[in-house]
């Protein structure tokens, strides 16, 4: 068993009075992918979003709980939310390009952390579009606004601006629900090609996704998580009967 | 149901011809009334009180350089008032108080925010009426519609785009300073360029605190008649025999100055806007 990179003990979030996480406990190991599925409004994008503290943005919404990332208690007040989300990268589920241009786009986190020098931007700029594999879609147009892509080159984009600042783990929030089959499929198989120099925890409504790409599973319903393992165990003898009729289609 | 819709259509399709006619109609009037006596000459001579033939040259001057520095002025006060009332964390109770602050001050009268900076500035400082003094008028009525058009601008930038910055690790106002303003600096470009034009026109407040007349030279103390002001005086008011030419050429100047104003940001601004959306047309 690889290192844990993330650790979640007991976390709880409530937006006002009402609850969204209820006391999940889990562990993430490095460079595995995490695939957490379940119905709609069970918590999975809360869930996600705790890890950078980007639920902090809604209004009212309370935390409980520890999380560690390499140890370090990430929840604590006085922890940098700066160093924390150069850290952990997000990837959201509409394709968000920011309203520059595609190398402006890339550029944006490096810049952000002080990266000043011309030639040291454009290598970064370059080799975070190759890793996110639209190099060869974008060469000699990096000056172009980036709505100019497709919604899936977008996503890639989106994915070559987190790569850009250098993240240990990587969020993805239903990143390919938005997409064609094509471009999702091209997604799948850069997730697939990142595991190992990358922790990602993605949520997913895909079923057949979470499968194909994820080392492990989990299953959340009303905030809990109700069952966590191996994605090849999850999907073929999962242990509780609240997992099995979901991945059977009896819970929606 | 469909049918009191379409006569509602066809009522605001007739309202709204009426009134571009009534407006082309004013323009058209006023450009051939200014056109058949234009004299370049008007744009730089002095004016003169009694004898045809004086020009605008100082009103032109004034204008331009009041509602120039009105505007700096203005801008990054109410820039910054709309960055803190959009961006801060405030309790919404605050924040929608504040904003009805601003857009219900929008609507008092020119002439009375004129007679509080009369009273202050002249009354209290005993500042003559001078440029400073209706600069500084200008800008206190410019502030809050600055704070309302930029409170809009920016709100019209997509959460999505700042939550995407956060997530990158920028600060609240890194977000500010690298996302929300570049992203809204269209619409601002867009409507500083009406504001030009709405406080070159201003007349009212400027009576009393710039003055009716222009100095022997361009100075913070000296009078500041602008071409607004010099309309009105020249049409109520003038002794010059060519009075009703002049009145025209200065309504033809001011007009220039506003349609520059409004053209040129506007051809700004959509360079602006094209590279945000693209060629293709825009994003998803």
């Amino acid at each position: 068993m690889a290192r844990v990179k993330i650790q979640m003990q007991s976390v709880s979030v409530w937006y006002g009075a009402q609850p969204a996480l209820r006391q999940v406990s889990l562990d993430v190991a490095e460079g595995a992918v995490l695939a957490l599925i379940g119905p709609s409004g069970c918590g999975k994008s809360t869930l996600l979003r705790v890890i950078n503290r980007l639920v902090e943005r809604t209004p009212e919404a309370k935390i409980q709980g520890r999380i560690w990332i390499d140890g370090e208690d990430i929840l604590r007040p006085e922890m940098d939310l700066v160093r924390l989300r150069k850290r952990v990268g997000m990837i959201f589920q509409r394709p968000i390009s920011f309203p520059f241009s595609i190398f402006d786009n890339v550029a944006y986190g490096p810049r952000l952390h002080g990266l000043k020098d011309a030639f040291e931007l454009r290598r970064v700029v370059e080799l975070s579009l190759k890793q996110a594999a639209l190099w060869d879609e974008v060469r000699g147009k990096l000056r172009r606004p980036a709505s100019g892509l497709s919604g899936g080159q977008q996503q890639r984009l989106a994915l070559a601006r987190a790569l850009a600042v250098n993240p240990q783990v990587i969020l993805m929030d239903e990143p390919t629900s938005a997409l064609d089959p094509g471009s999702a499929a091209r997604i799948e198989e850069l997730v697939v090609k990142l595991k190992g120099q990358y922790t990602v925890v993605m949520v997913t409504h895909n079923l057949q996704q979470a499968a194909r790409v994820s080392d492990f599973t989990g299953y959340l319903q009303a905030g809990r998580l109700i069952e966590l393992g191996e994605t090849s165990v999850i999907f073929t003898a999962p242990r509780d009967r609240r997992t099995e009729a979901y991945l059977t289609g009896q819970i929606d | 149901m469909m049918k009191s819709g379409k006569h509602l259509q066809r009522l605001a399709s007739v309202a709204t011809l009426a009134a571009m006619v009534t407006l082309l109609w004013v323009i058209i009037a006023l450009c051939r009334e200014g056109l058949m006596h234009w004299h370049w000459w008007v744009l730089w001579r002095r004016p003169r009180e009694l004898k045809a033939g004086g020009g605008l040259g100082p009103e032109l001057i004034n204008t331009l350089s009041m509602v120039a520095l009105a505007e700096c002025l203005s801008l990054p006060l109410g820039l910054a008032t709309a960055i803190w009332l959009g961006e801060a964390k405030l309790p919404r109770r605050v924040r929608e108080g504040l904003d009805g602050f601003f857009i219900s001050f929008q609507s008092i009268p020119a002439i009375v925010v004129g007679l509080v900076a009369f009273e202050v500035l002249v009354g209290y400082f005993h500042w003559p009426l001078s440029v400073a003094t209706g600069t500084l008028a200008l800008t206190v009525l410019n502030v809050p519609q600055v704070v309302v058009f930029s409170r809009q601008a920016m709100a019209a930038v997509p959460d999505a785009w700042r939550e995407g910055s956060l997530a990158l690790g920028a600060t609240a106002l890194e977000t500010v300073w690298r996302m929300v303003l570049p992203a809204s600096l269209f619409a601002l470009v867009d409507q500083l360029g009406l504001s030009f034009a709405r406080l070159a026109g201003e007349s009212a407040l400027l009576i009393f605190t710039a003055g009716l007349n222009v100095g022997p030279h361009w100075g913070w103390f000296q009078p500041g008649e602008t071409l607004a002001v010099h309309l009105w005086q020249v049409r109520t008011e003038g002794l010059m025999p060519d009075r009703a030419a002049l009145a025209a050429e200065t309504g033809i100047v001011l007009l220039a100055i506003t349609a520059l104003a409004i053209f040129g940001s506007k051809v700004w601004s959509l360079r602006l806007k094209a590279y945000q959306s693209g060629p293709g047309g825009g994003g998803p």
